[in-house]
């Protein structure tokens, strides 16, 4: 009841205070005035405030005004601790934007991903065809569907994004729809495609100028007229790390690509690996349930065509859950490290700035113990002024944490990204918490030594372990940005095995529904009469061109379980002349291998498998899956990543569909590729990309990487030198009588900096003893981050040293100069 | 702060002695001063900075109520009433000052 009068009285405050106002002065007008006006005002309003609030209000009045007469502290603490609140926030907000946030679709808890497992880090897909299987035999997913997100289409005036998904794709999900509908089932039959396209928002806002009137229209992609019959709800941001223009029935993308000769496999065959399955849980069955009854069916499907069939896991639809974790929590991992460095940092940067404001505020402190004041009340009133400061610092945090995210992405990743990089209620809990922890962090125990019976005494001072503390881990994060670094520059200038410079790759463009056989089959012999005199290479994939191919390899007389998988790519003679990977054994591949089993390895599969002497061997491979002679053996080559080599196959190309080609760039080679790809369909273009223009785009995350470091690196050095500054110019402050004898006794500058500074240096190079050790075992975690360089690397450990000690000059330099300027007289005097 | 601040009076009195003025009828502030400086002859003279706070403290306690009225001389004032809650605290109070002047009358004989 007690408490409902005092809401009740203030939600009414205004009101109630103006009632008391006329009371008063009413009172007042009747006769004698006794006592003072406002004192009664003031003391009859108090009677409402909780007496707990009243007292940390009035805390927090005085840290406020402490604070707003320290501006120069003020402003360095809580920009330190803003910036270091705002990286980590910044941090929580993408892990929690892909780690906690379902698909944005109707009840998205019961909706899963569907992933068959080998082990449980080795997770993928179905085919199309089991994918049809399990819906239609499933009784706990009440619907399933496939997608295969991220297919570059042309439309008119540019490219566009699509996904193809399963006809129940809208159906499952439930997704709204701004316009029109989503497809129906009869839409995707296989042997009767329909024409039609479901558009993003996005997609209808931008490229669409918001037509009203847009289902129903036409659309041209790959040249082929599809209706678009409707657009999704401006919430839906898609089910795909990135983010979609166009949505088409699977059996529609037949008509895209009419000659495709992988479309048939993707379509129809129960081997094909693998497409993303998903699907929502019919009511009342739990995920265990459904997985059981999967894996039987899985099991069932697989008994009709093979004899190999593996586990069936279902998990949430966040992006993390999505079988991509393996690579992204370990990231996620070093990073929240980095920032929570920075943090600790920055808290031993305040607390020390905290501890020589306490220093300076001893008398003051100690007049109110000596008259008596509670320390657990002083304690709480120094406690009070870090929480004033963390607040400010953390909402400073969650600012940063508003743009930070994003723009990185974009600099870093792609600004194609679907998902929605601010704030929520999830990260204003995060950081809230942050806040109080950082505050507990740097103000407890300055505000315990400042109230220490007694007073500040001792010589092994906890200043000294809070500078120690902020060089040392100051020096594990610049070693790890100096690590990265120099591992990126490193894979830039390491000799890939192949030739990268002078290199370019040339790409044809051609409308999807002119890729069929006799095209090609024309496109390759005009290459090698127009180009006979230049090496020409021909293959799938661009070497550093982010695409790998993979495939089930085994010995003949190995069964089949005991299959492995190795890189694969298909290639011409021209491939290895152009791109200098030199023969080591055997010959080359030559233009009739195309209609033979033959292949080349690298020499990390040969020595793997065959203990060096390959040639002649044979492996099970490919397609048809069966035999191939090893014909020869190239050296090992870093075409598919810098990190590593992987034992490869190189099978002669087949002359059924367009490839790359790679030359050695002259401007006459160009254009006579391009003029092939001219005679093959006029409406062809052919896009020229420098081989290295690749090796930037590979190494881009890389890059991003070392940046950020570097950034966590610098703002980590600068809260150490500004830290140094602190603890060097306050203890020349404090000692200014002493040294003010000394020099009247005689001493030189020189002893006189040594003597004042000495102490403190200590601190300083211990710090710099602990990073080295601390970043020499922490480092190891970055080994698979550095191409190779060593996690010890002297080059980075001791650019640091100097890094640290050109600081450590820098900040001792002003406060060593006022030493030294010191005029005995007057520091004796001053007191 | 939740403290008396008639320090003329003993502890709590001041509570004690609005609750009884009350208990003969709705008054208004001035009143209850006016009351309490006649019916004493002029011995307890409680200003505004003591009465107004403990007339808030008793609102909060919910031992009196307030509403607006017209005063003697037609002009707006605030009068108060006792509650049921507030009749029942003024003779618990009373209780306890009666026990307490008998025991501090002991002490002094």
């Amino acid at each position: 009841m007690k408490l409902f009068r005092r809401v009740k009285y203030w939600l009414r405050a205004r009101q109630n205070q103006a009632d008391l106002a006329e009371e008063i002065e009413f009172h007042r007008s009747m006769g004698a005035a006794m006592g003072n006006t406002t004192r009664a005002r003031e003391d009859a309003r108090a009677v409402w405030i909780w007496p707990w609030l009243e007292s940390v209000m009035q805390d927090i009045r005085y840290a406020l005004r402490n604070l707003r007469a320290h501006p120069g502290f003020t402003a360095v603490a809580i920009l330190a601790l803003g910036c270091a609140i705002g990286l980590n926030t910044s941090l929580f907000t993408v892990f929690n934007a892909i780690a906690n946030r379902p698909w944005p679709v109707a009840d998205a808890g019961r909706v899963v991903n569907i992933l068959q497992f080998s082990d449980r880090h080795k997770t993928h897909g179905f085919s199309l065809e089991e994918s049809r299987y399990l819906d239609t035999h499933s009784k706990t997913i009440s619907g399933i569907f496939a997608m295969r997100s991220g297919q570059n289409v042309g439309i008119e005036g540019g490219k566009a994004v699509s996904s193809w998904v399963s006809g129940r794709y809208f159906d499952v999900l439930g997704i709204g729809m701004q316009q029109g509908r989503g497809f129906r089932a009869d839409e995707d039959v296989l042997d009767a495609p329909e024409p039609v396209v479901v558009v993003s928002y996005a997609f209808w806002q931008d490229r669409l100028g918001s037509d009203p009137h847009a289902v129903g229209k036409q659309l041209r992609i790959e040249d082929v007229p599809l209706t678009i019959v409707g657009v999704t709800a401006s919430d839906f941001s898609g089910t795909d790390a990135m983010s979609v223009d166009l949505y088409i029935p699977m059996s529609a993308a037949t008509l895209l690509q009419p000659h495709a000769e992988w479309m048939k496999d993707f379509l129809h065959s129960p081997d094909y690996c693998c497409t993303n399955v998903a699907g929502r849980l019919a009511p009342g069955v739990s995920r265990t349930q459904a997985e059981a009854e999967l894996a039987v069916l899985h099991q069932q499907f697989r008994a009709q065509t093979h004899d190999v069939s593996y586990g069936v896991l279902l998990t949430g639809t966040a992006f993390l859950n999505s079988g991509k974790s393996d690579k992204i929590i370990p990231v996620f991992a070093l990073m929240a490290l980095g920032v929570m460095l920075v943090l600790l940092l920055a808290c031993a940067n305040v607390g020390n700035l905290l501890l020589a404001r306490a220093a300076a505020r001893q008398h003051e402190i100690s007049v109110r113990l000596s008259v008596g004041a509670n320390r657990a009340r002083i304690v709480r009133q120094l406690l009070t002024e870090s929480l004033v400061l963390a607040c400010a610092a953390g909402a400073l945090g969650v600012g940063t944490a508003w743009w930070l995210p994003s723009l990185v992405f974009r600099y870093a990743i792609s600004d194609n990204l679907s998902f929605h990089l601010v704030p929520d209620s999830v990260v204003l809990v995060y950081a809230l918490a942050l806040s109080a922890a950082t505050c507990i962090i740097f103000g407890l125990a300055p505000s315990l030594h400042a109230t220490r019976p007694g007073g500040i005494r001792s010589r092994f001072s906890l200043r000294s372990v809070l500078l120690t503390a902020q060089v040392a881990l100051s020096v594990v994060l610049l070693v790890g940005a100096g690590l990265m670094t120099r591992g990126v520059e490193r894979a830039r200038t390491q000799d890939p095995g192949f030739k990268i410079s002078g290199v370019s790759i040339a790409q044809f463009d051609l409308p999807a529904n002119s890729y069929d056989k006799s095209r090609a089959r024309a496109f390759f012999a005009l290459l090698s009469r127009d180009l006979a005199q230049q090496p020409v290479g021909l293959t799938r994939l661009a070497p550093l061109g982010n695409g790998q191919n993979w495939t089930s390899f085994r010995l003949p007389g190995e069964t089949e379980k005991q299959a492995r998988t190795v890189l694969v790519h298909e290639v011409n003679r021209g491939y290895f002349d152009v791109l200098g990977i030199p023969l080591l054994e055997g010959r080359t591949l030559e233009d009739a291998d195309a209609n033979r089993s033959v292949v080349l390895i690298n020499q990390t599969l040969a020595n793997r498998f065959f203990d060096g002497n390959a040639l002649g061997k044979s492996v099970v491979a490919g397609k048809p899956y069966a035999p191939h002679e090893i014909v020869g053996i190239v050296k090992d080559a870093y075409t598919t990543g810098l990190d590593e080599i992987s034992p490869t196959i190189y099978f002669p190309i087949s002359g059924d569909s367009i490839a790359l080609a790679l030359f050695r760039a002259t401007p006459a080679t160009a254009d006579a590729i391009a003029g092939v790809a001219k005679q093959i369909d006029a409406r062809a273009g052919t896009t020229f990309t420098p081989l290295s223009a690749n090796l930037d785009k590979y190494l881009q995350a890389s890059r991003a990487g070392a940046a950020i470091a570097e950034g966590l690196g610098g703002f980590a050095l600068l809260l150490a030198t500004i830290g140094m500054f602190g603890v060097f110019a306050y203890c020349v402050e404090q000692r200014t009588k002493e040294i003010g004898i000394r020099m009247a006794l005689g001493a030189r500058p020189k002893q006189v900096i040594g003597l004042v500074l000495g102490s403190s240096s200590r601190a300083v190079l211990a710090g710099l003893l602990l990073g080295f050790l601390g970043a020499a075992a922490g480092s190891q975690l970055l080994r698979k981050l550095l191409f190779g360089l060593s996690p010890f690397d002297p080059v980075s450990y001791a650019m640091v040293a100097l890094l640290l000690a050109a600081a450590g000059l820098g900040a001792t330099f002003l406060p060593a100069r006022r030493a030294t300027k010191i005029d005995p007289m007057t520091a004796l005097r001053c007191e | 702060m939740g403290t008396d601040k008639s320090s003329e009076l003993l502890p709590g009195t001041l509570d004690l002695l609005v609750l009884k003025t009350l208990a003969r009828g709705r008054m208004h502030g001035y009143g209850i001063a006016q009351h309490l400086k006649t019916i004493s002859e002029d011995v307890l003279q409680v200003g505004e900075s003591s009465l107004y706070p403990a007339l808030q403290r008793l609102l909060l306690n919910g031992y009196v109520e307030a509403e607006w009225g017209v005063s003697e001389n037609n002009r707006r004032a605030r009068y108060y009433t006792l509650t049921a809650l507030g009749r029942k605290q003024l003779s618990a109070e009373r209780r306890e000052f009666d026990r307490m002047v008998l025991a501090i009358q002991k002490a002094l004989a």
